[in-house]
């Protein structure tokens, strides 16, 4: 038979970001795929160096635009630690409820995406409906949408009233049952299902192989999470699970993110509940001592890594970040082998690209 | 049976959603609610300000410049075309002299004209 080579992007209806794919196809299946990625390179990590330790807060803000807050929380985290500085535990649960919060919507948003991939466009009328809950509460947070700003060297700069607290528990009562709905959604509707098992399937021999992270990983059923292996304060004070699931298709990994959306959920109520008194923030020197640091935390794509080195100065000599799309993005031409041309466009929405964060 | 389901889910939500009404706003004609904490157009309270540039030198996006020729002699110029309305400004400031309100309106054909000189001091006693 005939092998015909289809190009998919650097521009294509299916990537929300630029990367480009070139599938070998065979009648309808594809044989191979090759990846080429760094077309929303913006030299970030390069910049971090002719910039200070402030200014970079909001430069490394723009690294992602759907986990912006968990970059500055990792970069900040590290550039603490260089310092020797102790957060305030109030500033540490405000940090976390926005990463919580965070992964709620960036887990929405891509069950949406998912969504619209496979046609099922109510599914994504619901998941997006449902996040501008989450959006609501961290605009009334933080004042931004995406970009929260939240994040200073030594602590937070919001804070929160008693009155503001009770109307998000009100919220999360709400956003519990939509993400409750949209997991019997993913448990139970047949034509997602179909859509969705036996498909980009990766074998936890590969996801080790790759290195992959976070909910690719654990739906492949490798049982790993920052939260929990290595609990950075406030998680060690809070109860949650780590959903697993063994599969490794498409669908394990949408349930295994609902179901940590249901987590993240739990979280929240967590943290507002026994959010402590005390300061937000403490002061931070502006010069930090020269030393090297790697900071990490859990996106909601898994673990990003942030390597920060610093000279003495109050300019930063070197600041390498992992991202945890890019681990996901080389297991693609794996997933995409023997795949039917027509779930190309699943198995690129089940593992959550973000091009801008991988090619930084 | 997961049929049933499905209709006794939706049916009240088509409800409550045509109950509710349009969720848009028809902007500019009406006023949109923001939230307290937006982050918009930078100000100052130029009483306050003492020129000491730690704004300017926190700003990410160059969006602050300071002319200053001596301490009681400065000027400080805001760029909102620059500007990242990350609110670094006010989070800097000693003095609580610069601030964030909520006008976001900056539609304009010429980039110039959004240039603000936020504080223009010149010695008094000379
Ligand atoms: S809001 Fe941010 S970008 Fe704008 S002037 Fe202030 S510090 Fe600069
Ligand atoms: S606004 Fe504040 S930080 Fe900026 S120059 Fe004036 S006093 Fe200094």
């Amino acid at each position: 038979m005939n092998r015909i080579t289809v190009p998919i992007g650097p521009q294509h209806p299916l990537l929300k970001e630029p990367m480009a794919f070139q599938l070998t196809v065979e009648g309808e299946s594809v044989i191979e795929s090759t990846l080429r990625l760094g077309y929303v390179h913006r030299g970030i990590e390069r910049l971090c160096q002719e910039r200070t330790y402030v200014q970079n807060i909001h430069l490394v803000e723009r690294v992602c635009g759907i986990c912006s807050h968990v970059h500055t929380t990792t970069y900040c985290q590290g550039v603490e630690a260089l310092l020797g500085l102790e957060v305030p535990l109030r500033g540490l649960y405000l940090r976390t409820l926005l990463c919580e919060l965070e992964r709620i919507h960036s887990h929405l948003l891509w069950l949406g995406v998912l969504a619209r991939n496979i046609g099922f466009d109510t599914i994504f009328m619901y998941a997006w409906r449902d996040r501008e809950i989450v959006l609501d509460i961290m605009e009334d947070l933080s004042g931004g949408r995406v970009s929260h700003a939240v994040n200073v060297i030594g602590g937070v700069r919001i804070d929160l009233t008693e009155e503001h607290r009770d109307t998000i528990l009100s919220q999360l009562d709400l956003l519990d049952k939509q993400v409750a709905h949209l997991l019997g959604i993913v448990e139970h509707e047949r034509s997602l299902k179909a859509r969705t098992q036996n498909i980009g399937h990766l074998s936890l021999e590969d996801v080790r192989r790759y290195c992959v992270v976070g909910p690719v990983a654990r739906a492949s059923g490798l049982n790993v999470d920052l939260r929990r292996d290595r609990p950075p304060p406030p998680y060690d004070r809070l109860t949650f699970t780590v959903p697993v699931h063994e599969d490794g298709d498409v669908w394990a990994r949408t349930w295994v993110r609902m179901r940590e959306t249901v987590e993240s959920v739990r979280l929240c109520r967590q943290i507002l509940t026994l959010l402590p008194d005390g300061p937000v923030a403490a002061r931070a020197r502006r010069r930090v001592p020269a030393g090297e640091v790697i900071s990490r935390s859990e996106a909601p794509r898994g673990e990003v890594i942030y390597y920060i080195r610093s000279d003495g100065s109050d300019i930063p000599a070197r600041v390498k970040i992992r991202t945890p799309t890019l681990t996901s993005l080389i297991t693609l031409p794996t997933q995409l082998e023997g795949v039917n041309m027509a779930d190309v466009s699943v198995v690129l929405a089940g593992v959550d690209l973000c091009i801008a964060c991988a090619d930084r | 049976m997961r049929c049933l389901e499905s209709i006794a889910y939706l049916f009240p939500r088509i409800w409550r959603t045509l109950a509710r009404g349009p969720q848009t706003v028809a902007y500019p004609l009406s006023p949109i609610d923001l939230p307290a904490g937006y982050r918009g157009r930078v100000h100052i309270r130029a009483e306050l300000c003492r020129g000491c540039g730690l704004c300017v030198r926190d700003c990410p996006a160059f969006g602050l410049e300071l002319e200053r020729e001596d301490r009681e002699t400065f000027r400080l110029i805001y760029h909102p075309d620059r500007c990242a309305y990350c609110g670094q400004c006010e989070e800097s400031c000693n003095f609580g002299a610069i601030y964030l309100d909520n006008d976001f309106v900056h539609g304009t054909f010429n980039r110039e004209a959004l240039i603000e000189v936020l504080v223009d001091r010149k010695r008094t006693n000379k």
